[in-house]
């Protein structure tokens, strides 16, 4: 591609049809007859509108005249430079118009309606499940503050085998700066908290009975979980901005991928081979070497 | 002790529950919600066992990024950026999603909120076909395709829509002319975006944009946020730099946020970032528009809008500067001090003072002394300024500044910006993969972020999430630090970060307690450290920097100096153990210095060990030869909103 960009031939052609397009733009337009902008009653009125909306208020004779005069000066440089085909071979507005007419697509996926919405979570249910909650106590060993986890979790599993439910837990464990006791909170918070594999752990566990110790990246954990309310599968009428919101997701994935595969098939592609001497870059690449 | 804070919470909830109406009967946490039966359940009779069970105060920080740009940004979108608002949003909430590049890219875990921050400027119309045009279903062809449309074959429809343009066979009515408005504004379709991701408790999309005032290179951004949904937020489009409708000044900006609240009710704030890209204009106390001393209506206006800045993102890390503070060691950190944001104008070491937090954290004290209000007085905030859509800013996890910049063997050696006039030249690895902000919210929805953002109750960190408590008062002693829930002391007798301590009772000195976890993926940490500003009595500017805790066995050396906690990264393989620093720190820490008659701020900046940098990991992953000079390691950390003293 770069190789191609200093192609003298390129800039040549380039260069003539910029030329070409200046030639015709002088051409056409002549000495004696200047093209004409006309500014419609319905433009003015959008220029007005977009002073209002973003001031709160109708602009002035003053301001509007200056919206005017910037609008014509941007028309003009619009005509002239697109006349100059100043517009082709930019990348910068050759990603803006096809991000404009992906846009497009997306603006063609319709609302769905109840009965696909219904489909679409029968057919989804797992993504759409309520989030598991729990509700548990922890006593906590910090790593920082012991010098070997495992002997002191040892004793203190021994202690809490036989503690009563009111034992000052305080007394066994170490300081922890996001609490102790966990209530009714969802399984996503509890992974932003303690991490992934702390929460593939704690959802396997019996509920009532010390257990652990489970290891987080803080250290460890002897964990009481007193409730752990199983995650569900949802009513439709529960979930519909959700359920919405995914199956216009998907429908916008799609759409794109139709439109462009429909859209090359209009197109025949003929990527020109490579020179012989092409074969020189390999060595360069460092392959033969 | 215990027993007497459950029952002055409890009195304070029933408080709440006498005082207000029926439907606001509900105490918020982010373990759910406590009604009024719940409440009663658990208060009954008797007084709660549980100290912890009535708690309103914020219990987890959310981490977040407040300054993300997607396609729908020009610059982004001419980078070939192609992720829009939608799946910025996707990757944010923890799914998998393929970035501009095509490589898939997920987060280590999901952020609990994020801002799409698109520059308003240029922000670009979308085809919108069928939008207020009636005359569109009258014609049979246009029928047609709304008919394809609604039956799910949006694409065909498209594709005969496009056909018919490229052969000149379009229905009248169909054919574009300026004044028919066939086009949306991409900040509807933004706001449209953040409505259908936001799913309070669960995942906040904040509507925001940025305004991107950057007249002769100098960067005096700043990012609007609002706290109402988009009912609100649509009425308006955002204020713009491009004259006539715009303007480049920060005043106009308040304005037009005032006309905002005005017009609608709502609420908005605004955080400015990159002084250190605005040469020396991003925290004046000559105004650049002017000339002039900033006067009482310019530190009014922007102590009320100007809630929080954003002192780390990509394009460098703006808490400090090592000429303006020389004997912070930590001062020298991610520093991008090259010159303004387009490389056109040099930086001379006079423009400083006027770029960095700290230093204009100081001048606002100046400044209050003597126009009544500190304009300065802003909390703090990191976020990415990723202009990629991908709000990634793990280091073994970093998806790059631009497009260009997404994982590739060739980035870590490629040029960001060059200017060969100025002989500046910015590399790749100069890129900081930084930030994040980290907010003490009751709930994870926007009324709450945005409240908190709003009180300054957030913290900066540089990518990691490690956990900051920062709490200021009169009455912490040592033992506050030991009890079980430092928080509950915390609130119960001082102010947390972003607060105020006012005029000292006699003879005593503002006591602080602070309190760090390690992110449960990161490092260790190092130190805990308080970062004191003052104006003394001779009208002169101060700061210390004082070491309050830190892991491991070390005690300061005869110049009262720290020792290095070390390092033990292994660069070849990208990898370290946390077999230094702590990874919890916490201690009550009284100012041995202070003087009742001298305004003072207090913040907390934590360090990590050190641990890999981006560049080593794709060193490692990519097996490629990093530049000469390129740095391996970060200690990631974190900066609090400060916590001020007025006399």
């Amino acid at each position: 591609m770069t190789r191609l960009l200093k192609e003298p031939l390129l800039h040549f052609i380039v260069l003539g049809a910029a030329l070409f397009g200046l030639f015709n733009l002088v051409n056409q337009k002549g000495a004696e007859q200047p093209a004409k902008i006309v500014i419609s009653v319905g433009q003015v009125a959008n220029l007005a509108d977009g002073f209002a909306r973003t001031w709160n208020r109708l602009p002035s004779q003053d301001e509007l005249r200056g919206l005017l005069e910037d609008h014509i000066r941007a028309e003009v440089y619009y005509r002239e430079a697109k006349a100059l085909g100043l517009d082709r071979d930019d990348a910068v507005v050759r990603r803006r118009l096809r991000q404009k007419l992906e846009f497009l697509t997306e603006d063609m996926v319709a609302e769905p309606t109840e009965a696909e919405l219904q489909t679409f979570l029968t057919a989804n249910a797992e993504r759409f499940k309520s989030d598991d909650r729990f509700t548990f106590t922890h006593v906590f060993l910090s790593d920082a503050r012991r010098d070997g986890l495992e002997p002191d979790a040892a004793a203190i599993a021994t202690k809490l085998s036989t503690a009563h439910a009111e034992a000052d837990l305080g007394e066994l464990g170490d300081n922890f700066l996001l609490g102790y006791e966990f209530r009714d909170v969802p399984r996503s918070s509890i992974t932003q908290t303690f991490g992934d594999e702390f929460v593939a752990k704690l959802s396997k566990l019996e509920l009532g009975r010390w257990e652990g110790p489970l290891a987080s990246g803080y250290g460890m954990h002897f964990v009481r979980i007193s409730d752990h309310v199983q995650g569900g599968l949802m009513q439709l009428d529960s979930v519909r901005t959700v359920v919405r919101r995914e199956w216009m997701n998907e429908r916008r994935l799609q759409a794109e991928a139709d439109l462009y595969r429909a859209l090359r098939e209009r197109y025949q592609v003929v990527v020109e081979e490579p020179p012989a001497e092409r074969a020189i870059d390999a060595k360069v690449s460092g392959v033969s070497q | 002790m215990k027993q007497k804070i459950a029952i002055t919470l409890l009195g304070a909830v029933l408080g709440l529950e006498i005082s207000l109406p029926s439907s606001a009967q509900e105490a918020q946490s982010d373990i759910g919600t406590l009604d009024k039966g719940k409440a009663e359940r658990a208060f009954g009779t008797k007084p709660v066992y549980s100290p912890y069970a009535s708690r309103k105060f914020p219990t987890r920080p959310l981490f977040g990024d407040t300054h993300l740009h997607t396609g729908a940004s020009m610059d982004a979108g001419a980078f070939g950026a192609r992720i829009g608002a939608r799946d910025a949003y996707r990757l944010a909430r923890g799914e998998e999603i393929k970035a501009s590049s095509g490589q898939p890219v997920k987060l280590s875990r999901p952020l609990d909120f994020l801002v799409v921050t698109d520059h308003s400027d240029n922000m670009g119309m979308f085809p919108d076909l069928f939008a207020g045009k009636p005359e569109m279903l009258a014609d049979p062809t246009g029928r047609k395709w709304y008919d394809l449309i609604m039956s799910g074959k949006g694409s065909q429809a498209a594709l005969e829509i496009i056909v018919a343009f490229s052969n000149g066979r379009l229905p009248k009515p169909l054919t574009y002319s300026p004044d028919s408005r066939p086009y949306k504004n991409a900040w509807l379709d933004n706001v449209a975006a953040a409505e259908e991701y936001n799913q309070p408790g669960r995942f906040t999309a904040v509507i925001g944009f940025e305004w991107t005032s950057n007249t002769g290179g100098n960067n005096l951004h700043r990012n609007v946020l609002f706290r109402d949904n988009g009912d609100k937020a649509s009425q308006i489009v955002p204020f713009t730099v491009e004259k006539p409708l715009g303007s480049d000044n920060p005043r106009d900006l308040w304005k037009w946020m005032t006309a905002y609240e005005q017009k609608t009710g709502g609420s908005v704030l605004a955080i400015a970032h990159n002084g250190n890209l605005s040469n020396g204009i991003m925290f004046p106390l000559i105004e650049s528009f002017t000339g002039k001393p900033v006067d009482k209506e310019y530190v009014e206006q922007r102590a009320k809008w100007e809630r929080l800045y954003e002192a780390t993102q990509t394009k460098g890390d703006g808490e400090a500067h090592p000429v303006l503070s020389p004997t912070d060691e930590f001062a020298n950190f991610e520093r991008w001090d090259f010159g303004n944001l387009d490389a056109s104008v040099a930086k001379s070491k006079d423009m400083l003072e006027f770029e960095y937090a700290r230093s204009a954290l100081k001048n606002g004290l100046k400044l209050e002394q003597q126009l009544g209000t500190n304009p300065y007085k802003f909390g703090m905030v990191g976020s990415s300024d990723a202009h990629t859509g991908l709000a990634a800013m793990e280091e073994d996890n970093f998806f790059g500044k631009t497009t260009p910049q997404e994982p590739s063997p060739e980035r870590a050696t490629a040029t960001f910006v060059s200017n060969p006039k100025t002989n500046i030249k910015v590399m790749d690895w100069q890129v900081s993969s930084s930030g994040y902000a980290a907010v003490w919210a009751t709930e994870n929805t926007r009324e709450s972020i945005w409240d908190a953002m709003q009180r300054k109750e957030t913290y900066a960190t540089t990518g990691s999430r490690m956990t900051v408590r920062f709490f200021g008062g009169w009455d912490f002693t040592a033992a506050d630090a030991q009890t079980r829930s430092p928080a509950m002391a915390g609130y119960t007798k001082g102010v947390p970060m972003g607060g105020d301590l006012n005029r000292a009772p006699s003879g005593k000195g503002p006591s602080f307690l602070v309190a760090a976890l390690k992110d449960p993926l990161g490092g260790n940490l190092d130190r805990i450290q308080i970062v004191k500003g003052w104006l003394d009595g001779k009208g002169e500017l101060q700061e210390k920097i004082y070491d309050v805790v830190w892991g491991g066995d070390r005690k300061p050396g005869a110049d009262g100096k720290l020792p290095s906690v070390g390092n033990t990264v292994d660069v070849a393989n990208a990898t370290w153990t946390n077999t230094i620093g702590a990874s919890e720190l916490i201690g009550v820490w009284t100012d041995p210095a202070f003087n009742a008659v001298e305004r003072a701020f207090y913040y907390v900046r934590v360090i990590e060990i050190p641990t890999p940098r981006w560049t080593a990991y794709d060193a490692m992953r990519f097996g490629i030869k990093l530049l000469p000079g390129t740095p391996v390691t970060v200690t990631e950390r974190a900066y609090t909103s400060p916590i001020w003293y007025t006399p």
